[in-house]
């Protein structure tokens, strides 16, 4: 059978937009200050239904992928946290022998990251924290407005 | 100007600001705000083109999307059923179903939606990640409490304040929990589905297997390890230091004097 082509995502790519003054334009911003955290390879933000908003991973990694099972981790940890009675997720980290991955969770979506597996663990969870309330903010704002 | 003219002129300015859009157009700037994140107007756009041209799939796809986005599951699983209707092997129509399956924890639900979308189009990332991922999943398990093997949890001292201890083998069976039947059964479901889904990003991003981790709720520490064979569990409070509650769930671990 000759190989389809997958539908794309609806019409627009999100370089097609103009992310000025939009909440696009404050994640990249937010991805941008936590890549640049010593230890930290890459990161992304992927919304609930799975578009990534804004990715900034070295090439080797399949972003598609790590997006689609990042959206899905992210639900779990919410859903979990919910179902648990543990308060809203906030932020998780799953560390491996190779490098850890961070996750934090906000109503726009959750914002990934991959690091070294010697990264200070502490000070990139304290920056994600913060990552994330900015991002409820975003949210907060825009629903007020 | 006299006033009349001037208002025939204002209201045939008004009414050329507001000619009807078509569904596509509306579709179209509904999908560039959701991208932008602007998910209150994007809603709006897609109803209004909805209203227009009800039998557009794309229409019933980004309106799936935004409910998605603002966790109204049964509202989402409805409109991807509603783009299935119109095109029953829209990839990621199927998709999105695989993801709620997935998420309610229908596994057996799941699968079939990710095959089918795989089928027609075998060149689907997101699609085969998730397919991969589940492949070797099943149900979880609950084993009797005596199935223990060589695992000693009797020597188990849980640090103070914590909560929801549990061990489980990475296959889902339960090997010791606290708390309630009900309590159980829902924390072992979430740290298995938890403990696979962490692997696979992980496995994916090249990292290896799990070791540790951590997950900060509003008002608890959630403490994970796993040897690969094992995943033991643990709720602190939530002003506990991460490192301090790692070392306890290392002291746990000791306790245990798990052999996998």
């Amino acid at each position: 059978m000759a190989e389809a082509q997958i539908p794309s995502e609806p019409t627009a790519s999100p370089e097609a937009t103009s992310p000025r003054g939009s909440r696009a334009q404050a994640f990249r911003e937010t991805v941008f200050e936590l890549i640049r955290l010593d230890g930290v390879r890459g990161g992304l933000i992927v919304t609930p239904d799975g578009l990534v908003i804004t990715a900034e991973l070295p090439p080797r990694f399949p972003v598609e992928a790590l997006a689609a099972l990042a959206a899905t981790l992210g639900r779990e940890l919410e859903l979990g946290a919910t179902r648990l009675e543990r308060g809203a997720f906030r932020t998780a980290m799953f560390s491996a022998d190779d490098g850890t991955v961070f996750v934090g969770g906000s109503p726009v979506g959750y914002l990934t990251l991959v690091a070294d597996r010697n990264v200070n663990a502490e000070a990139v969870r304290a920056a994600l924290g913060r990552a994330v309330d900015r991002l409820r903010g975003t949210w907060r704002n825009a629903g007020a407005a | 100007m006299s006033l009349a003219t001037f208002l025939e002129r204002t209201w045939s300015g008004l009414t050329g600001l507001v000619r009807p859009r078509s569904a596509a157009s509306l579709f179209r700037l509904a999908d560039q705000y959701r991208h932008e994140g602007r998910y209150e107007e994007a809603a709006d756009l897609i109803a209004e083109g909805l209203r227009l041209a009800p039998n557009i799939s794309v229409g019933h796809l980004l309106d799936a999307y935004l409910h998605v986005v603002f966790r109204d599951m049964p509202a989402a699983k409805e409109s991807f059923r509603r783009v299935l209707a119109l095109d029953p092997y829209h990839p990621r129509a199927l998709f999105g179903l695989a993801r709620i399956a997935l998420e309610e924890g229908d596994i057996e639900g799941c699968r079939p939606f990710l095959d089918r979308a795989i089928q027609y189009f075998p060149d689907f990332p997101e699609a085969k990640a998730l397919q991969e991922m589940v492949a070797t999943w099943s149900a979880p398990a609950v084993a009797a409490p005596a199935a223990v093997g060589t695992i000693s949890t009797d020597r188990l001292r849980p640090p103070p304040g914590a909560r929801d201890l549990i061990l489980t083998h990475t296959d889902g069976t339960l090997v010791f929990a606290q708390g309630s039947e009900e309590r159980q059964r829902q924390l072992a479901q979430h740290m298995i589905q938890v403990y696979r889904i962490a692997s696979a990003t992980l496995a994916r991003a090249g990292l290896g297997p799990l070791r540790r981790g951590v997950v900060e709720g509003a008002s608890e520490m959630t403490f994970l390890r796993s040897d690969g064979g094992v995943i033991l569990g643990v709720a602190l409070p939530r002003d506990i230091d991460v490192g301090a509650g790692l070392v306890q769930v290392g002291r746990l671990w000791t306790d245990l004097n798990i052999k996998s």
